[in-house]
């Protein structure tokens, strides 16, 4: 699904970002991990070209995400907060995202429905703008938005974060919910090692813009990911 | 003096994004303040000796004092509209131990820097010098001179206050109003007064201390009312507004673009920014009837009023088209819209503005079919071109744009700018070329039929303007990413 080819990106003489050769399959789900300033959200921004390529390219679905923006019709992210239109009440955003991705209101709300446990009657009908909910919440309205349409590939830059305990465990049966359903091609990024190798079947290390380890998930990767790290 | 606030000041200009292009405005804008500033202190050198050759029976000075309540209200609705308020990140300095007056009297001496206040420097320093040489004595003129410039300081502080506050503002606004009804109807000489005061001033030299007494007093009130202000105001606070639940269906018509539309609508209603300087875009509406209502005005002039009639939208909001989505621009570049359908429909916004401001310029049919004719070659040129070229600037402009500002008091909430004025003089030249060419070289009627035709030709050639545009907009696309968000 997804093809990098001697990615670099940097910034003067810094390089951030230097991956060679990576290759994600469709339906996988894929867990980037490592310490901040590893090049984890520069890689997605690649991805998403909102920041440009110093050297190499990235292919998604045949389509070179720096040359075409063929690529957004097959992808959602969810990065930070400015993913999210302050002054729309969720029912609004859901809804403009659903109108960009040809789906119409009552199918927004019918796909809704399947998640109000995941809104735990925080989110829907409260009358408020985005702007005025807390973290917390404005990214459970992040994250949801971003399965709208059922895109092929669907980027979230750490969705642990912030989340208090039950909306991340309700997360996590979401993810793997999501993978299982269809051919979902799911790149997350976490500092949380126990959830990103609880839902993903692999997990890639980054440190310094390189790739340290590049693993299928078993049942020894958390054990060697928290070596690492204490190392 | 806080010298240490001073520098966080200039690191912050320093080291903003687009600095060249801040730094080329700052030079042209120091070319106005020169041409200006060069103006004012001609009219001061001169108006004194002027007055004295055409009114020998009456002194001079008594002539200057019995108009200078309306320069000063002049000097007061120019500086709330284009005075740059200085604007300090307080947030961070909250926790830190600087004491809070600091900061305020930072903000406040800022604020004095202005160019603004170089007027009793350029203006009336020249006719305090006139006055010396015209045998008034020493103690009067330095009295004159200190009392004009504490008034003048004074409407810095008011026009401060009014721009932070809307009660103020009403405040003073409907003051200004009262002063004026009971002076031209009801016999109460209250703006004579003004000058009678200056003249008793002359006479008795000690009434200086009241205008001292006055800059002191809204020295005071900014004081207090910055330091009420000095908290993350409403951020701790729970939250009462309520979402409304306008669905603005009326903008079907627009099709596979409503829906866009809705959002920008949505945009403009609920956000204290976008809200203000949409309201001030309704005020352009007026602007023709100071053109219109006096005879034997320049027809090049009546182009410029007609314009200005439909264009306030795209003069105010339309300056800063992509930049009103800033704040979730790389949401929106990351979705499934096209650049293509994202400038498409920021042009179907504009000229939405353009068709409304044009019918609710109907009235100006009582000037006669030929004014409104004028509008309407006006309005075509304005969706043509004027959408197009405002829309170019707006590419330009990589100036992130907050828009629901809470700390009021020390941010910039202004609608409006001196440099906005600036970017927006090129977009008034080329309509009044279109028209006075052929007009001085034909007649009049060619003049509005370019200025009308120009504008056909720009919504024929649509699509391939737009493919144009889409180029710049692919083209600009990181930087704006980037220059967005830097806070």
């Amino acid at each position: 699904m997804i093809t990098v080819n001697s990615l670099t990106k940097s910034y003067g003489e810094i390089t951030v970002l230097n991956i060679d050769q990576l290759e994600i399959p469709k339906g996988q789900c894929f867990g980037l991990v490592g310490n901040n300033g590893a090049g984890k959200t520069t890689f997605f921004s690649l991805l998403l070209d909102l920041i440009k390529t110093s050297t190499g390219e990235i292919i998604s679905n045949d389509i070179a995400v720096a040359q075409s923006e063929e690529w957004k019709s097959f992808t959602s992210a969810f990065i930070d907060d400015s993913f999210l239109i302050g002054y729309l009440t969720p029912e609004e955003y859901f809804y403009f995202v659903g109108e960009l991705r040809g789906i119409d209101k009552a199918a927004v709300d019918l796909f809704l429905e399947t998640y109000v446990d995941f809104f735990n009657d925080e989110i829907l009908n409260q009358k408020k703008y985005l702007r005025d909910f807390s973290k917390g919440n404005q990214k459970k309205v992040g994250l949801i938005a971003t399965f709208i349409g059922s895109p092929k590939v669907v980027i979230l830059d750490e969705p642990f974060a912030n989340l208090d305990p039950t909306t991340q465990i309700r997360l996590k049966q979401l993810i793997k919910a999501e993978t299982e359903k269809r051919e979902l091609t799911l790149l997350i990024s976490s500092h949380d090692l126990n959830h990103v190798t609880d839902v993903c079947n692999r997990i890639v290390l980054l440190e310094r813009g390189a790739v340290i380890m590049d693993k299928e998930t078993t049942a020894k990767t958390l054990q060697e990911l928290e070596d690492y790290f204490s190392a | 003096m806080p010298t240490s606030l001073f520098q966080l000041s200039r690191k912050k200009f320093m080291r903003a994004p687009q600095l060249e292009a801040k730094l080329a405005i700052k030079i042209l804008m120091g070319f106005v303040v020169l041409y200006f500033g060069g103006s004012l202190l001609f009219a001061g050198i001169a108006v004194y000796p002027i007055l004295s050759d055409l009114l020998p029976e009456r002194d001079a000075i008594s002539v200057i004092n019995s108009v200078l309540v309306l320069i000063f209200i002049l000097e007061l609705i120019i500086r709330y509209f284009l005075q740059q308020l200085p604007v300090t990140e307080i947030k961070s300095f909250l926790l830190l131990s600087i004491p809070k007056k600091r900061i305020i009297r930072n903000v406040l001496f800022r604020s004095l820097l202005s160019v603004y206040n170089a007027i009793p420097v350029l203006f009336y320093l020249p006719i305090s010098i006139s006055m010396f040489q015209d045998d008034y004595a020493l103690g009067q003129v330095i009295a004159w001179w200190v009392a004009v410039t504490a008034f003048s300081l004074c409407l810095n502080f008011i026009s401060f206050l009014a721009n932070k506050n809307n009660k103020a503002l009403a405040g003073f606004v409907i003051l200004i109003i009262l002063l004026y009804l009971s002076e031209s109807y009801m016999d109460f000489e209250t703006l004579r007064a003004v000058g009678y005061f200056f003249d008793a001033l002359i006479m008795q030299p000690l009434w200086v201390l009241v205008p001292l007494g006055i800059f002191v007093l809204l020295y005071q009130i900014t004081f207090s009312f910055l330091k009420k202000n000095l908290n993350l105001e409403g951020a701790l606070a729970a939250k009462k507004e309520v979402a409304n639940a306008g669905r603005y269906d009326f903008l079907d018509v627009f099709g596979s673009h409503a829906f866009f539309l809705k959002n920008d609508l949505r945009l403009i209603v609920r956000n204290v920014r976008p809200k203000n300087i949409v309201l001030m875009s309704f005020l352009f509406l007026f602007y023709g009837l100071f053109f219109f209502t006096q005879d034997n005005q320049p027809e090049s002039l009546l182009v410029f009023a007609s314009i200005f009639i439909s264009g306030g939208f795209l003069l105010t909001y339309g300056n800063y088209v992509p930049a009103w989505d800033s704040e979730y621009y790389a949401f929106l570049m990351t979705q499934n819209l096209s650049y293509k359908k994202y400038l498409d429909s920021k042009w179907r916004l504009m000229t939405f503005a353009v068709i409304v401001s044009t019918v609710l310029s109907l009235p100006y049919l009582y000037f006669g079919v030929k004014t409104y004719l004028m509008i309407l070659s006006g309005a075509a040129f304005n969706i043509g071109l004027g959408t197009w070229i405002t829309l170019y600037g707006g590419l330009l402009n990589k100036q992130p744009l907050k828009l629901n500002v809470k700390a009021k008091a020390f941010e910039n909430t202004q609608a409006f700018s001196g440099k906005m004025m600036l970017m927006i003089f090129p977009k008034m030249v080329l309509p009044v070329l279109l028209y006075i060419i052929p007009a001085t070289l034909f007649n009049p009627t060619a003049g509005y039929i370019t200025l009308a035709a120009s504008g056909v030709l720009g919504i024929v050639f649509k699509n391939q303007i737009l493919t144009q545009m889409v180029k710049l907009f692919a083209k600009q696309k990181h930087e704006m990413l980037q220059a967005f968000t830097q806070k």
